[in-house]
């Protein structure tokens, strides 16, 4: 029998169907993946079984038992824990007392922290997760706040760990450790699930698959007993091809954007130097936090450039406000979504007309044309093939990877000059990479500047001309892309190695 | 159709309960059931005065709520809307002692002006110190609500104060600064029509205007306008200031329609039942006229109670407390939570 059984699930939102008749059976001791395109109902499934959200029909049986479960409190007392893919930590407590966050620790009210310290030592050391209980957690990099997370969900004593898409937002160095640390638990009798769409990874770390497309159960597999190309026919329902990138030559005659030594007045970043010629994707390689975030926010205005000039085509814009500057051309694709570039609770017309409402088209001497911003609305659900009930629904109840369809739609629509992207398929899924990477491209041989900030240096080195490292806030190096790259070298740059090119 | 039944479900079980508790406060005072009841619904919609007088108590509720409603939208939560009201009524009461010669026309023309600027003025100053300096506009707007009573106390007893009475209030304005009245004999006067046409062209600058959906956007997620090129600062001083402003034109219309005198106690509380009124109104022009509708009848029916059963006012209060309370926890007890 098995651990988890999870039976003809049913769950839709406003009339459309989230999850249909969807089975999930997870055995003790098993790593199991649940894999499907954004918006093919994993999380859905998951927030259910976590008691975030109530199944519209189905059943959950926990070793045969027949469960109830109607808040996540329900289900940390039947052992599961989630991790989510946006953290719940709190950045100004310490990593101890956001793992005892809600718990009555020895000693409450007066808690002992150094014993609780010490337990979390212990038990840290026994997964492998190295972390420091005194530590703030606003100090902690992204995956040691995964890590928290982690301890947090073992701390109270899960059973059953779900993990919604936890490589997101690691570098590859870190996935691995996250990995080790998965099969440790396993070995130690617990069970996960993992919620991804990377199928690499499923393949290498789970025993059992469950994919899932369009709310509906497809596929239920041993790893063992599958491979790439059926997971892949599965999860999309068609073939992927890998994208070739056609060399340009440089036919605009004009300058780009030129950046000359930028700076921002906390001097967090810079000074930075980088020539964005037309029709040029520059990609800017880089562990994560290494200030690529401030680096777009300086380009963008939403930072003030201090010192340093920007100019696009000879025209200085440092002095210019994000305004200013959007109307001269500029698209920006943050790598947070939910907080900088989506109003949550307006519907996806008036999220398209947060940049538009100044434009001829949708902006009637002061009043909006709705009609046309209806139009306009509808034309990028069908190029972008976003998935939504209806157009008047807040974007909040999107799926994130349509979430990030609808910003694309809105930034790189029109005549853009500058492209700056910012982990643009971060969380997305297979097919959805595929379309931004071809807008990207798109956008390349029309003649636009394109930044591409990512942390996925397969992304970097498919779409881009030419490669700049960031490290602790400055570029260390611009590497030229003709033929192979250096892949070594990139990555002691990326690690911040003083080594030189002949060195 | 599941979440319409669970509506009309709920509203029914607030009014039972809303009604039950009434009926028990009723018989609590002493007073017969019936003919309290038959009082109040008298009071309301007994005669041709007593509908004038519930439009009469909407007036400056309306006005006021649309202002607070604004605010509410950017982010600007401004309980002064009191103090914005006094504002108003000192604005007409200097304009109209300072200028008295002035035609009707004008006259109301610069009393809307001018109260509009004042309450402005009053709520752009806490405003500034949110947008510019983050300070929390929640306290700043109670403070200056004292600030702005009692300053009316002093100008009463000082500048304004009318030398041929012992009583501290203004002298009576010249007729020039009077709202015409709408239907005699009951006090009904053009202040109604203003707060309506105020309705509309809320409604048309905030869901209908570029600035009203910046300023919407800005209310929901100041982050993300700010990268979409959205000022937050000055969309937020421009709410601040309508906000205001519409809770100015609140007290002209109290003066110019009603008292046509500047006294202390101008508003009993409206400024705080206006933040009510926008909450029940979902801080929508549109429902916010009937919200206020509905207070003001609740107050005038209540009065009309006390007259004539002697059932303390008080109850009305009680019962408009508890209202406000069920109606805000009615989506949790009902279970239609938006997931």
């Amino acid at each position: 029998m098995a651990f988890l059984e999870m039976i003809d699930i049913d769950k839709a939102f406003f009339g459309k169907s989230a999850n249909s008749k969807v089975n999930l059976y997870v055995d003790h001791g098993e790593i199991h993946a649940l894999l499907g395109e954004n918006g093919a109902g994993k999380t859905t499934l998951m927030n259910i079984l976590y008691g975030i959200y109530q199944a519209d029909g189905g059943s959950i049986t926990l070793d045969g038992v027949l469960v109830q479960i109607k808040s996540p409190k329900d289900a940390i007392n039947h052992k599961i824990g989630m991790v989510h893919q946006h953290f719940t930590l709190v950045p100004t407590l310490t990593v101890s007392e956001n793992i005892t966050l809600g718990l009555k620790s020895p000693g409450y009210p007066f808690v002992k922290r150094k014993q609780v310290d010490e337990e979390i030592r212990l038990l840290s050391e026994r997964y492998n997760l190295a972390v420091d209980p005194t530590a703030l957690v606003s100090s902690l990099s992204v995956g040691q706040q995964q890590r928290v997370e982690i301890i947090k969900v073992l701390y109270r004593e899960a059973q059953l760990l779900i993990l919604d898409e936890p490589t997101a937002v690691l570098t590859p160095q870190e996935v691995e450790s996250l990995f080790d640390i998965l099969k440790r638990l396993r070995a130690e009798g617990h069970s996960v699930i993992i919620i991804t769409h990377h199928i690499a990874e499923v393949l290498s770390l789970t025993d059992r698959i469950t994919v899932l497309r369009g709310g509906l159960k497809v596929g239920d597999v041993k790893t063992k007993e599958t491979n790439e190309a059926e997971l892949s026919q599965l999860m999309v329902g068609r073939r992927l091809n890998r994208m070739i990138r056609a060399k340009l030559p440089c036919t605009f005659d004009r300058e780009g954007l030129s950046i000359t030594a930028i700076q921002d007045a906390q001097e967090s970043v810079g000074p930075i130097s980088l020539e964005v010629p037309p029709g040029r994707i520059i990609g800017i390689a880089g562990v994560d936090g290494n200030g690529q975030k401030a680096f777009a926010e300086l380009l963008l205005g939403i930072r003030k450039i201090k010192e340093g000039s920007l100019t696009l085509d000879g025209k200085n814009l440092e002095h210019l406000g994000v305004k200013q500057r959007r109307a001269l051309g500029f698209g920006y694709i943050s790598d947070d979504r939910l907080l900088d570039s989506l109003v949550l609770d307006m519907d996806m017309q008036e999220n398209l007309l947060l940049t538009r409402y100044r434009g001829q088209e949708c902006n009637h001497h002061h009043f909006i044309a709705r009609k046309k911003l209806r139009e306009l609305t509808e034309q990028a659900v069908k190029k972008y093939a976003i998935k939504s009930g209806s157009l008047e629904h807040p974007v909040r109840y999107l799926s994130g990877g349509n979430q990030q369809k609808l910003i694309l739609a809105r930034e790189l629509a029109g005549n853009v000059k500058v492209v700056i992207a910012c982990q643009p398929t971060r969380g997305l899924d297979v097919g959805s990479t595929e379309d931004v990477h071809k807008t990207l491209l798109e956008l390349r041989s029309q003649g636009s500047s394109v930044i591409l900030i990512s942390s996925d240096l397969e992304e970097i080195l498919d779409l881009s001309d030419n490669i700049a490292v960031m490290y602790r806030g400055t570029i260390v190096d611009v590497i030229e892309r003709e033929g192979d790259v250096d892949l070594t070298y990139l990555g002691l740059l990326m690690a911040g190695s003083p080594a030189r090119r002949n060195a | 159709m599941k979440r319409s039944v669970s509506n009309a479900l709920s509203l029914t079980v607030v009014t039972c309960i809303v009604l039950g508790v009434s009926l028990l406060l009723i018989a609590m005072v002493g007073s017969s059931i019936p003919s309290s009841l038959s009082s109040f619904i008298r009071g309301i919609v007994g005669s041709t005065y007593s509908i004038g007088e519930v439009l009469v108590r909407a007036t400056p509720l309306m006005l006021a709520a649309l202002g607070v409603s604004i605010g509410f939208r950017t982010g600007f939560i401004n309980i002064g809307a009191e103090g914005q009201i006094y504002l108003g009524a000192i604005a007409i009461t200097w304009l109209g002692m300072t200028f008295p010669s002035l035609p009707p026309i004008l006259m109301i023309f610069f009393a809307i002006l001018v109260g509009f600027l004042a309450g402005g003025v009053w709520s752009v100053i806490p405003g500034i110190l949110k947008a510019k300096f983050g300070l929390s506009e929640i306290i700043n707007t109670i403070m200056l609500n004292y600030i702005a009573i009692n300053l009316v106390g002093i100008l009463v007893r000082t500048s304004l104060k009318d030398p041929s009475y012992p009583y501290p209030m203004s002298p009576i304005l010249p007729p020039a600064s009077y709202f015409p009245m709408l239907l005699l004999p009951t006090r009904l006067h053009a202040g109604f029509l203003l707060a309506l046409i105020c309705a509309v062209l809320v409604y048309l600058l905030m869901f209908r205007s570029s600035t009203g959906f910046c300023m919407r956007a800005v209310g929901l997620n100041k982050r993300a306008s700010m990268c979409s090129g959205i000022s937050v600062k000055s969309h937020m001083v421009l709410s601040a200031l309508l906000s205001g402003g519409l809770a100015g034109l609140a007290g002209v219309s109290e003066i110019a329609g009603l008292h046509h005198r500047l006294i202390e106690g101008i508003s009993p509380s409206y400024g705080y039942l206006a933040i009510v009124v926008s909450l029940l109104g979902k801080n929508h022009p549109f429902w916010i006229i009937l919200s206020s509708l509905g207070i003001a009848a609740l107050q005038v029916g209540s009065m009309a109670m006390q007259r004539s059963s002697g059932v303390p006012t008080s109850i009305a209060s009680i019962i408009m407390g508890l209202l406000v309370i069920m109606i805000l926890a009615r989506k949790q007890f009902f279970g239609y939570r938006e997931v």
